[in-house]
């Protein structure tokens, strides 16, 4: 059993009228236990030349392992840029066809945007897992955009 | 303009046979310039009590947001290890967050329905939730005709 926490802080002093501290740890759990999470895919560290959509996190069985679904997993993901105009957008749902198309994630072809990493963003959601909820990343521009993403899964 | 910083820090000694270390800070900027977000939800806490699935972040019903760009964050502040919540975008499930487990992404929600965030609470005998969104859109929460 392994102890992996992930901890955020969000901070502004002139967002609101008041000042924002949000702080809030937590320890990446197996689901409905209190035992740790245990496998993970490492740090994976990927470099995209064109704005093709592509799968970033395929569900099912992969080389690091098959991740059971509707499970505790986590997913992290940065954008490794500087950049404040380009980005990856982040989709759910399946890539396979249909890419020019955003429709409701009930069929076997379609996803949906979560939104945006610009230069230095990142993300930590957690991960379901299920057939057509692959991870896609769709980079802005052609130029190569390097992304980084871990999975730690049950 | 704010100044809104998001820094997250993921750390394990025996994940693997050597440290993981993971520390990223950044600032919430509106799309594709270096000036920051200026409008929140604030941080909502609710109790739910049912089972009944809720968008903590309506769009307002036929405008879109498609040019802004926006951050979300929620947390499941269960005790109890088995209690989770289901959160979706859409109709898609992003995954779940069980007790303690917070999440934080971007967000670029479009027309009404089609990206709103959903959660799906586990169990309707009560449990604390928390979700903040930090965006400079024009048109979400709190004046929308959702279901």
């Amino acid at each position: 059993m392994a102890t992996i926490n992930a901890t955020i802080a969000i901070n502004s002093g002139d967002l609101t009228s008041s000042p924002i501290s949000i702080n809030n740890t937590m320890t990446m759990m197996k689901a409905g236990t209190c035992h740790g999470l245990e496998n993970t895919s490492g740090l994976v560290r990927r470099s995209f030349t064109a704005t093709t959509l592509v799968d970033l996190v395929t569900v099912g069985a992969q080389m690091y392992g098959t991740p059971t679904a509707s499970k505790a997993n986590k997913l992290y993901i940065k954008n490794t840029g500087t950049s404040t105009t380009d980005y990856v957008d982040i989709l759910i749902g399946d890539s396979e066809t249909d890419s020019g198309e955003e429709l409701l994630a009930t069929g076997g072809n379609s996803k949906i945007t979560l939104g945006r990493l610009y230069g230095g963003d990142w993300m930590l959601i957690p991960f379901e897992g299920t057939s057509n909820n692959d991870i896609m990343v769709a980079p802005s521009t052609a130029e190569t955009t390097t992304v980084e993403w871990m999975l730690f899964f049950e | 303009m704010a100044t809104t910083t998001a820094t997250v820090g993921i750390n394990s000694s025996d994940l693997t046979d050597d440290t993981l270390s993971i520390n990223v800070s950044k600032q919430c900027y509106k799309a594709g310039t270096t000036l920051g977000l200026d409008q929140t939800t604030g941080l909502n806490r609710l109790y739910v009590t049912a089972t009944q699935q809720f968008d903590p972040f309506p769009v307002v019903k036929g405008t879109t947001n498609a040019a802004e760009n926006g951050k979300v964050y929620i947390a499941n502040l269960s005790t109890t290890d088995t209690e989770y919540i289901i959160v979706g975008i859409g109709d898609a499930v992003i995954g779940r967050l069980y007790a303690g487990d917070w999440m934080w992404m971007p967000w670029s929600p479009k027309a009404q329905h089609v990206n709103d965030i959903e959660i799906t609470p586990s169990v309707a005998t009560g449990m604390h939730v928390e979700f903040m969104a930090i965006h400079n859109f024009a048109n979400i929460y709190p004046d929308s005709a959702d279901s």
